[in-house]
């Protein structure tokens, strides 16, 4: 996880240790975040992390999420991904 | 499901039997549902759980051929389906509308089983309302687009007309299609839904766990996770599941058993697996193409997908059941035959004998080891926990039962023209589920005689004795000593004790001197024949219903209470045992024999002083007490035991109540209370009326229950009658 300026940017990959810690973060700092970022050349590896990133896009419609904002992502493991979401 | 002895059920016939039950389950609900919503038409949240049990049955009903059932559920289901998308106003009559579909797919649904050519009266006006209100409302803008239109541009307006869930449909519709188009040979098409419990990461899985494992195998997936409940950053855990559904479409050379593997650690409402059929669907799309496309326009494409898909039985999108109350839905259930409780509950019953066995057997008693003391001990507290839990399976709630009094309350209420306002009080009070089955006619009886005939007559009435115009009717469950007490309430106009008396009298039930007691006053009500009532209504009234609740309470080994005031109101009790397996019994000894009188018929014993003892010539002995005379029974002539005749006053006198009043049950001594497990009687025993069951002691010794409100006419037939 790297904090640049106003843009936060995470791996894919998360533990759900790491998820846990991720939101813990970016509780208090979803404020100042402008963009979270995922590098994509890795594959999601739980759906709490995708739940996350549709709440904190729920809680705070400014911040710009690419990842959820695209509405799904495609790896060789699971197929192509799409989320709906209502708002 | 009934256990079959010796039938081999083919698995068609399984699967039937599984649908039925499900079906019966969802039938129950939405009666209990359609009630609730009739209460609060906006609630839309339990309306969309009523058009999803609506939902799976049609499929359910399709799927076996209840074409009749299919038919009407589809229509019904296409109401639901436009007040839930457009939470339209619904007025009193379409409510009402409702409450009677629910009757005739009950009704339907009885039909389909027992095969009957003819459709139950009412189904084809219902239809034909139905299918009226629907074209009705299709003819008319619905308030959803009538408020889209206003705010956005023409060409948005379909777009934000759809929910989630609907917009999901629709993709997944269209994927449908398009994974139809690279289905080759020896590949099935399947939709895989996922709706995982709140904890299910802390139970280690993942919505994309389950996508790799079935990713593995795959010609080609996609998912569509339902995130609409997804909740702001304040109320959300990331730990906690909130996803509502994942629905996965996966084209796999894969046969459904195998698809099924990756799920076994799941519990059975979390996923569902259905193939979607080729062969139904490119016929459908052959035949009417342009239909089609119309209808994924108008109806986000949900019925060409139904129309492929092939219900699995063990999917069973029971999400009628699951998706009740949240708390009911996390947990995890298993559907287990009540017949293999049963044999377990009698394996139990075996090892709680054999327990007791050891730990009262003279020989191991004698030996003075620590360590066999403990383990007989440790023995003792798990034999008893095992039992406990044991009979906690046999259990259930109360809920269900009192849930469809509502509708019982509301249908008498409209035909009396009675206000009335329902108070359910100890919903959550558990009873054996045996019992459950034989409690529902007479608690309906009494609740309709309880506004029938407890309540006044109108809200006229009501006020000029000064009670508010509506009356009340309380179902109260709740334990008591023991025991369970189910209860009937109604603020009405109470028993008239003169009228009881006066009705009594004339029907030679009593002669009138003598001097009763109000409870005894009361039960006279419970006599066969006997009602005050002078009119008759379709409800109640006939004289027939009361003796029948009766008798049906007492063949569960309960009894009724009746207390009630002039003016203020009435109330029935039912009084039930806990479990129809297990028995609170006295034990009593009676020339070196045991019997066992059950502790819900004894009123008090003592041993009675000389003076109060009477013996008359070819009547037998009489003890006096309080005023009443009370006729002794001594056990020993009951049962013709050898015995040293001793008086009344040497031993020890057991008064119990009994159908046909008090009686004094004469035994040598007391041998204590217990609980003891119910074994039926062979052929030989069974005829004796005296005698409702056996039971084993610790001892290993057999002592026999006696059933009391058969000593009386029997000593009365041998004193001649008197």
């Amino acid at each position: 996880m790297q904090f640049d300026g106003d843009v936060l940017t995470i791996e894919p990959e998360m533990s759900m240790e790491e998820i846990r810690a991720f939101e813990q973060f970016v509780r208090p700092r979803l404020e100042y975040i402008e963009t979270i970022e995922i590098e994509e050349a890795l594959p999601v590896r739980s759906s709490a992390l995708i739940s996350l990133l549709v709440s904190l896009k729920r809680t705070r419609p400014e911040v710009s999420i690419p990842f959820i904002e695209k509405g799904s992502t495609t790896s060789e493991g699971y197929g192509t991904l799409h989320w709906m979401c209502h708002d | 499901m009934e256990h079959c002895i010796g039938c081999v059920m083919t698995k068609q016939e399984q699967v039937k039997a599984i649908f039925i039950e499900e079906a019966g389950e969802i039938i129950e609900k939405l009666d209990v549902d359609i009630l609730r919503f009739e209460e609060n038409p906006e609630d839309f949240d339990l309306l969309n759980e009523i058009f999803r049990g609506v939902h799976t049955l049609k499929g359910n009903a399709n799927a076996f051929g209840f074409t009749r059932l299919g038919e009407f559920v589809h229509h019904f289901e296409d109401v639901l389906d436009y007040y839930r998308s457009t939470h339209d106003t619904i007025s009193q009559d379409q409510l009402g509308l409702f409450v009677d579909s629910v009757d005739i797919i009950t009704e339907v649904m009885t039909c389909e089983l027992d095969a009957l050519p003819d459709l139950p009266h009412g189904y084809e006006g219902c239809l034909e309302k139905i299918k009226a209100l629907i074209a009705s409302k299709k003819d008319a803008p619905s308030p959803a687009m009538i408020e889209t239109v206003a705010e956005a541009l023409p060409d948005l307006a379909s777009e934000f007309t759809f929910s989630c869930e609907e917009r999901m449909d629709r993709e997944i519709a269209k994927t449908i299609e398009l994974l139809q188009t690279q289905q080759t040979e020896g590949t099935t098409l399947y939709k895989v839904e996922l709706t995982l419990d709140k904890d299910c990461y802390k139970r280690g899985f993942d919505h994309l766990l389950f996508l790799t494992l079935l990713g593995e195998k795959a010609v080609s997936m996609e998912s569509f996770f339902d995130m609409e409940t997804i909740e702001p950053l304040e109320r959300f855990a990331c730990d906690e599941n909130g996803i509502k559904k994942v629905v996965t479409l996966l084209l796999t050379p894969q046969g459904i058993e195998e698809v099924r593997e990756n799920f076994e650690f799941l519990f059975d409402h979390e996923y569902a697996i259905t193939p979607i059929d080729v062969m139904v669907a490119d016929a459908a799309a052959a035949n009417d193409d342009a239909a089609v496309a119309d209808q994924t326009a108008e109806e986000p494409a949900a019925p060409v997908v139904e129309k492929r898909e092939i219900p699995d039985r063990r999917q069973s999108d029971r999400r009628g059941g699951s998706d009740t109350p949240s708390v009911t839905a996390s947990k995890s259930t298993i559907r287990i035959d009540t017949f293999k409780l049963d044999e377990l509950f009698d394996s139990v019953g075996e090892l709680v004998i054999a327990q007791n066995f050891i730990a009262q057997n003279d020989k191991i008693r004698v030996i003075e080891d620590e360590s066999i003391s403990r383990a007989i001990e440790t023995l003792s507290k798990i034999t008893k926990r095992i039992q406990d839990r044991v009979m906690s399976l046999r259990m259930v709630a109360i809920r269900d039962t009192f849930d469809k009094m509502k509708r019982v309350v509301r249908d008498t209420s409209k035909k009396t023209l009675k206000e009335l306002h329902l108070n359910v009080q100890g919903e959550e009070t558990e009873i054996d589920k045996t019992m459950i089955d034989s409690l529902s006619d007479p608690l309906i009886h009494i609740i309709r005689n309880a506004i029938d005939h407890g309540l006044e007559a109108n809200a006229d009435e009501r006020i000029a004795v000064g009670k508010n115009a509506e009356g009340n009717i309380t179902l109260r469950a709740y334990h008591k000593s023991g025991s369970i007490v189910i209860s009937v309430s109604d603020d009405g106009r109470g028993i008239n004790k003169e009228k009881v008396l006066q009705k009594a009298v004339q029907r030679g039930v009593v002669s009138g001197d003598e001097n009763l007691t109000d409870s005894q006053l009361f039960s006279l009500i419970m006599q066969p024949g006997f009602s005050t009532v002078d009119a008759i209504s379709d409800l109640s009234g006939r004289g027939v219903g009361l003796d029948v609740v009766k008798t049906s309470i007492e063949k569960l080994r309960g009894k009724i209470e009746i207390e009630s005031k002039e003016g203020e109101g009435t109330t029935f009790s039912m009084v039930l045992p806990l479990t129809l397996a297990i028995i609170d019994g006295m034990l009593v000894q009676a020339a070196g024999e045991i019997y066992i009188i059950p502790t819900l018929s004894v009123v008090e014993s003592f041993r009675p002083e000389r003076e109060i003892v009477h013996a008359l010539k070819e009547k037998g002995e009489f003890v006096s007490m309080r005023g009443q005379h009370i006729p002794v029974i001594r056990l020993s002539d009951v049962f013709n035991l050898p015995t040293k005749r001793i008086e009344p006053w040497e031993g020890i006198l057991v008064c119990v109540e009994t159908e046909a009043g008090r009686i004094a049950i004469m035994v040598d001594e007391l041998v204590g209370r217990q609980q003891v497990v119910i074994k039926p009687l062979g052929k030989a025993l069974a005829k004796l009326k005296e005698i409702s069951g056996g039971a084993i002691l610790g001892s290993g010794d057999i002592a026999l229950i006696l059933n009391v409100d058969e000593l009386r006419p029997l000593i009365e037939a041998s004193r001649g009658g008197n």
